[in-house]
C-alpha cells in the first residue's frame, strides 16, 4: 500500500496564514482577469473566440477528466468523445430536427450524461491502464461511428450551421456577449465540482478512491458511485460539448478525433492533473501555443511538445502546482539557511567551549 | 549567480515565455481589411501537418511563381504599385485547425485577402467563416467540395473545378467508348470521394450503365483481400476512388488476388511515381482512366511549359507540379491579376477588387478560367490514361479534354447504386 499524503486526501491539513488566502486572492485576481479579458486585449474578434471561449470548453472537459482522476481514481479519456455526444446531440437537434437550441442543449446534456454512464457501465469496474485504455477504445469507436453514419452525424461533413441563439436582450451571436456566456458556464462547472467534491458524496468517492475494499466492506456500493461520479463528470463535460458546438458553429468527427482527445490530456497535465482550477491556465497555454507557436518555428507542433516535455520535467503537478513548488523551495532554502546558520554558530561556539574547557580537554 | 543547469533552463523557458508574448501582441500591423494602407497583406492557408503537409510548400511554390513574374518572392512584392506582403498559417487538415489559422490571419494578422484552404474537410468550414468577415475576399486554394460555392458567400471565389467537375467526361467514355456496362465501386468514405465517385457515375448511370456492387472503406484501409473477394464475376471494371497509397495497396493485392478487371480512377488514385515502384502493380495500373484538373502527357497549351518550368524552379518543387501547386497557382494568379485590374484599390469593402474578380477571364496554364454566377469556375476538365513506357515506367497521358465544364448543384452522400444518384 502506498502510505504517502495524497495532496487530495480528505484528512487535509488546516491552512494558516498566506496558505490561507493566497489561492483566494489568486482566484479573485484570475476570476478579475477573466471578466475583465474583452476590455484588456487589442483585438477581441481574435481573442475571445481563438483563445478566450477555446480556453473555456477545453477547461471544462479537462475540468471532468481532473474530477474523475483526482476524486475517484480513474482517468478517463472519453470525457472527449462524451462532450462530442452531447455537440453532436445539440447538431442532430438544430440542424437535422431544426428544433430550437434550448432543445438541442438539453438532448446534448441528456445525451453526454447517459454516453458517461454507458462508459461507466462498460469501463468502472476495471482500473488504471485497463480503465484508461478501456475509455479511449470506446472514444474511438465512437469517432469511427460519427466519421460514417450519415443519417446522423453527416460522416464526415458533419452538421453546420449551429447558429448561436438569442435569449431576449441576451445575444450569444455577439462574441462578448458569448464570451460570458461561456466563462458563467465554465465558472458553476467549476463551483458545481467543488461543491460536490466536498459533499457526503464527494468524500465517499475520495474514500472510494484510497480504499475500495474497505469502502465496500463498510457497505457501499462502489461499482454505483463510480457510475454515478461517471455521470457527474459526463454532465460537466456535455456543457464542454455545447460550448464547443456554439463555438465552432459546426460539429464534425474532428472533435472526437484521438487528436482533441490528447489536447484535453494534455490540458489536464499541464494546468495539473489534480487541480480543478489549474485546468484553465493549461488550456490557455495548449491554445497560445496552437495560435502563436508558428511564429517562431516551422515545426510548432514539436514546440508544443517541448512546451509539454518542460512542464512534466520541472512542473510535475502542473502549472497549479507551481506555488507549492516555489513554496517548498522556499522553504527547504530558509530550512537549509537556518541550519547552516546554527552550524556556524555551533562552530563558533566551539573553539570557545575549547578554550574553556582548556586543558582539560587535553587530559582527557 | 552560480549557472547551474537549472537556472540556464529556467532563463531559457522565460526568454521563450517574453518573446511568445512579445509575438502575441505584434501581430496586425497592416491595414486590416480597410484597403487604405499601402501595403496588401494575403493570408495563405494551407496544410503543412499530417497526410497532406506538402500542401504549404505546394502553395509556395505557387506563389512564388506567379510573384517571380512580377519580380517579388514568395514572401512579398509589389503588384500594380502596392506592396503585397504575404503571411502563411499552417493546419493540419482538420476543420479545428482551419478555423483557427484562417481566424488568427484575419482578426490577428490583419490580412486584407486569404486564399485557401488545401483539403476538403477545411473548405466548408472556411466558407462559413468567410460569411461573417463579409470585408475580406477569400479565394480557393485547392478544396475541392461542390458545396462550398453553393452556400451564397459573395466574398469566397473559387479558380478550380470542384470534384465533380473533375471527373467530366470520364463516365460516359466509360460507358460508351470502352463498352463498361458493370462497375464496382471501391472508394474512400468521406466526403471528396463522394462527389467524385458521384461525377462518374451520374454520367456513367445516364449512359445506361450500371453498379454492381458497392464498397466505402476509411481512408488508410490497408486490406483489401476482403473487398477483392466480394467483387461480382461478371464486372466490366473497377472503380478506385483512393488515394495515392491506398491505390497502391489495392492494386498490390488486387494484383496477389488474380483480379484482371480493368480500371477506372478517382481524381487522386493515380500517383505515376508511387504506382511505377513495383511491375506487377505498374501493369495492373496501364489502361487505368480517370479524369481531373492535371494535364498529363501530350497536353498541349502554350502556358503550361513555362509554368512546369517556373515551378521546377522553386524550393521543395516536386519532379512535376502536384495538384496542390497547379490548383494554388490557379488562385494566386488570378487573385493578383483582380489586384492588377484595379490598382490594388481595396477600398469600399473591395467591391472593386470583386467585380474584377467576378469578370476576370484569362488564359491559365490547365486552360482559360472564368467564373459563373456563384464565383465558381468554369474549367477545362482532362481525361488520362495511364500507358507503360517502353522502359516499364508508367506515364499519364491526355486523351481527352472536356471544354467549358460548368458546375451543377448535387452534392453527393455515399451510395451503392445508380438509383441513389438519379
Amino acid at each position: 500500500m502506498n502510505n504517502q499524503p495524497y495532496s487530495g486526501s480528505i484528512l487535509r491539513p488546516q491552512r494558516t496564514g498566506l496558505a490561507k488566502w493566497l489561492p483566494i486572492a489568486l482566484g479573485a485576481v484570475v476570476l478579475i482577469l477573466a471578466l475583465a479579458f474583452p476590455y484588456i486585449v487589442d483585438r477581441p474578434r481574435f481573442w475571445l473566440p481563438n483563445i478566450g471561449i477555446r480556453s473555456l470548453w477545453l477547461g471544462v472537459i479537462a475540468m471532468s477528466l481532473v474530477f474523475l482522476n483526482r476524486y475517484v481514481g480513474l482517468l478517463s479519456l472519453a470525457q472527449v468523445a462524451i462532450a462530442g455526444v452531447s455537440a453532436y446531440g445539440v447538431g442532430f437537434v438544430v440542424v437535422q430536427l431544426e428544433l430550437p437550441f434550448l432543445v438541442g442543449a438539453l438532448v446534448g446534456i441528456v445525451a453526454g450524461t447517459l454516453a458517461a454512464v454507458i462508459v461507466g457501465l462498460v469501463a468502472a469496474r476495471t482500473k488504471a491502464i485497463y480503465f484508461l485504455m478501456i475509455t479511449l477504445a470506446i472514444g474511438q469507436v465512437f469517432y469511427s461511428w460519427a466519421s460514417q453514419s450519415i443519417e446522423v452525424t453527416n460522416a464526415r461533413r458533419g452538421l453546420a450551421p449551429i447558429n448561436r441563439p438569442e435569449f431576449g436582450p441576451i445575444d450569444l451571436a455577439n462574441i462578448q456577449t458569448f464570451y460570458y456566456f461561456a466563462l458563467l458556464l465554465a465558472i458553476i462547472c467549476y463551483l458545481l465540482c467543488r461543491y460536490v467534491t466536498s459533499s457526503t458524496f464527494g468524500l465517499t468517492l475520495q474514500g472510494i478512491r484510497d480504499a475500495p475494499d474497505r469502502m465496500r466492506a463498510l457497505g457501499y456500493n462502489v461499482f454505483g458511485y463510480r457510475i454515478a461520479a461517471m455521470a457527474f463528470a459526463g454532465f460537466i463535460a456535455s456543457i464542454g460539448g455545447i460550448l464547443i458546438a456554439l463555438d465552432r458553429n459546426q460539429v464534425d468527427p474532428n472533435v472526437v478525433s484521438l487528436n482533441s482527445t490528447l489536447d484535453v490530456l494534455v490540458v489536464a497535465v499541464i494546468g495539473g492533473i489534480g487541480s480543478l482550477g489549474g485546468v484553465f491556465a493549461g488550456a490557455l497555454v495548449i491554445t497560445m501555443l496552437s495560435n502563436f507557436a508558428q511564429n517562431f518555428t516551422e515545426r510548432y507542433m514539436t514546440l508544443t511538445g517541448l512546451v509539454f516535455i518542460l512542464v512534466l520535467l520541472f512542473a510535475p503537478t502542473g502549472l497549479a502546482g507551481v506555488w507549492q513548488q516555489v513554496r517548498r523551495l522556499v522553504s527547504r532554502r530558509r530550512n537549509a539557511q537556518a541550519e547552516q546558520e546554527s552550524l556556524s554558530g555551533l562552530t563558533e561556539q566551539q573553539p570557545r567551549a575549547n578554550t574553556q574547557k582548556g586543558t582539560s580537554n587535553e587530559a582527557d | 549567480m552560480k549557472l547551474t543547469k537549472k537556472t540556464l533552463v529556467s532563463g531559457l523557458a522565460a526568454g521563450a515565455a517574453v518573446l511568445l508574448l512579445a509575438s502575441c501582441s505584434g501581430g496586425a500591423s497592416g491595414d486590416g481589411g480597410d484597403g487604405g494602407g499601402d501595403t496588401i497583406k494575403i493570408g495563405i492557408l494551407a496544410t503543412d501537418t499530417g497526410n497532406l503537409a506538402f500542401g504549404m510548400d505546394e502553395a509556395k511554390a505557387a506563389v512564388g511563381v506567379a510573384m517571380e513574374k512580377r519580380g517579388g518572392t514568395v514572401d512579398g512584392g509589389e503588384v500594380a504599385g502596392k506592396q503585397v506582403e504575404f503571411v502563411y498559417a499552417g493546419t493540419d487538415g482538420t476543420t479545428a485547425s482551419a478555423q483557427t489559422q484562417v481566424k488568427k490571419l484575419v482578426e490577428n494578422d490583419g490580412v486584407d485577402l486569404v486564399m485557401g484552404p488545401t483539403s476538403g474537410d477545411e473548405g466548408e468550414t472556411v466558407v462559413q467563416y468567410a460569411m461573417t468577415v463579409p470585408e475580406v475576399t477569400f479565394v480557393n486554394g485547392a478544396a475541392s467540395p461542390v458545396g462550398m460555392t453553393l452556400e451564397g458567400a459573395e466574398n469566397f471565389y473559387r479558380f478550380m473545378g470542384d470534384s465533380v467537375m473533375w471527373m467530366a467526361g470520364v463516365g460516359d467514355y466509360a460507358a460508351n467508348e470502352k463498352g463498361y456496362e458493370k462497375i464496382y465501386l471501391l472508394a474512400e468514405d468521406y466526403s471528396f470521394p463522394y462527389d467524385n465517385a458521384g461525377g462518374f457515375f451520374d454520367e456513367f448511370c445516364a449512359a445506361g450503365g450500371e453498379i454492381n456492387g458497392a464498397s466505402w472503406v476509411p481512408v488508410g484501409n490497408t486490406d483489401y483481400a476482403t473487398i477483392i473477394s466480394q467483387i461480382p464475376a461478371d464486372t466490366d471494371a473497377i472503380y478506385v476512388g483512393l488515394g495515392g497509397a491506398d491505390a497502391a495497396s489495392f492494386l498490390s493485392q488486387a494484383v496477389a488476388g488474380g483480379v484482371d478487371k480493368p480500371l477506372v480512377g478517382g481524381s487522386i488514385a493515380i500517383d505515376i511515381t508511387a504506382l511505377s515502384g513495383d511491375a506487377n502493380i505498374a501493369s495492373a495500373a496501364d489502361g487505368m482512366i480517370s479524369g481531373g484538373p492535371v494535364p498529363g502527357e501530350g497536353y498541349e497549351n502554350p502556358e503550361w511549359a513555362p509554368f512546369v518550368e517556373a515551378y521546377a524552379a522553386q524550393p521543395n518543387a516536386f519532379p512535376a507540379p502536384s495538384i496542390f501547386a497547379i490548383l494554388n497557382y490557379t488562385a494566386i494568379e488570378s487573385l493578383l491579376l483582380g489586384l492588377e485590374a484595379v490598382d490594388g484599390d481595396l477600398s469600399d469593402e473591395q467591391a472593386g477588387l470583386r467585380e474584377a474578380l467576378d469578370t476576370l477571364e484569362w488564359e491559365s496554364p490547365i486552360g482559360p478560367l472564368k467564373l459563373d454566377e456563384n464565383r465558381q469556375a468554369i474549367v477545362d476538365n482532362f481525361m488520362n490514361e495511364v500507358e507503360e513506357a517502353e522502359d516499364g515506367s508508367l506515364v499519364l497521358k491526355t486523351i481527352s479534354t472536356a471544354s467549358d465544364v460548368r458546375q451543377g448543384t448535387t452534392v453527393y452522400d455515399r451510395f451503392e447504386t445508380c438509383a441513389d444518384i438519379q
